[in-house]
């Protein structure tokens, strides 16, 4: 009786996701771009839900809506946007670069509709079997990756960080009182 | 009725291409990062969608989804951080204007 319900809200979802990624691209105001790339990333959580995959869609609300949003949102407030005019947005590559991904995306998405269907849903939730995974065969790559945040970490850190010789300047390079 | 498997696809693919546009269009550095983002998310749902209508038993595509979540949460830290301390040397965000790297 409910049958309607999963391809309407996933019809939704697609147009959420599209529509706000869209408006990533195109717009030229920085922190609405922001927040609609955060709001690309919860429409995207409703599609692991959608797909029975209720770990993942947790952790991408977590990592992604969360920390990469916050995250971006700092790099937004640190930096200035100079708010250039529209005409040099469409500068001599931007309609090429428009157009050769046009050409190679709308093919692709066609004979994506096309991909056979596989088997239906696997029955219950996806977090044993991520775990007998994550934890089993990939505990190798499991312990590499949080290396790799480490150095991330501390890279990040080095990057930012200030030498102590030099002069106390500002963000555009004055000199602060 | 269930959501037949292409339609996901067809999604995470236009998800992809719309990142990838917005990498080759736009100037704003942390922009491009924002899109890069977008990508990373597009293959995240194939992945998924592959990994849960494939039928296998121990569903491998979701752990590579979360592998993908760390190197996203690296890249944007590091990128980030690039973006910053270039920002400093050159008070501008415009990759344009970045082309020569020496300091």
């Amino acid at each position: 009786m409910y049958d309607f319900i999963e391809p309407v809200i996933f019809g939704l979802l697609s147009i959420g996701i599209i529509a706000a990624a869209g408006c990533v691209v195109l717009l030229r105001r920085i922190t609405a771009q922001a927040l609609l790339m955060a709001f690309t990333f919860f429409c995207m959580a409703g599609m692991f839900l959608l797909l029975g995959a209720e770990t993942i869609a947790a952790f991408q609300v977590l990592i992604y809506v969360g920390a990469i949003t916050v995250l971006i949102l700092f790099g937004v407030m640190f930096t200035k946007q100079d708010e250039r005019a529209y005409a040099l947005f469409f500068q001599r590559q931007t309609p090429w670069a428009g157009a050769v991904v046009a050409a190679i995306a709308l093919p692709v998405i066609i004979l994506a509709f096309s991909f056979p269907d596989g088997v239906p849903l696997a029955p219950g939730g996806d977090l044993i079997p991520l775990a007998t995974s994550l934890f089993g065969d990939f505990a190798f790559p499991f312990e590499v990756a949080s290396v790799l945040l480490l150095a991330a970490l501390v890279g990040a850190i080095v990057l930012v960080k200030r030498d102590d010789d030099e002069e106390p300047t500002g963000p555009a390079g004055e000199a602060l009182p | 009725m269930t959501v037949p498997l292409g339609a996901f696809i067809a999604v995470s693919a236009a998800l992809f291409f719309i990142g990838a546009a917005g990498v080759l269009m736009r100037r704003n550095a942390v922009v491009i990062l924002m899109c890069v983002e977008l990508m990373l998310n597009a293959a995240n749902l194939a992945l998924v969608a592959f990994s849960r209508r494939s039928g296998s038993i121990d569903q491998r595509g979701s752990v590579f989804v979360v592998f993908v979540f760390v190197i996203a949460a690296a890249e944007v830290a590091v990128g980030l951080a690039i973006v910053l301390s270039a920002y400093r040397n050159r008070p501008s965000v415009d990759v344009d204007g970045a082309r020569a790297m020496k300091g």
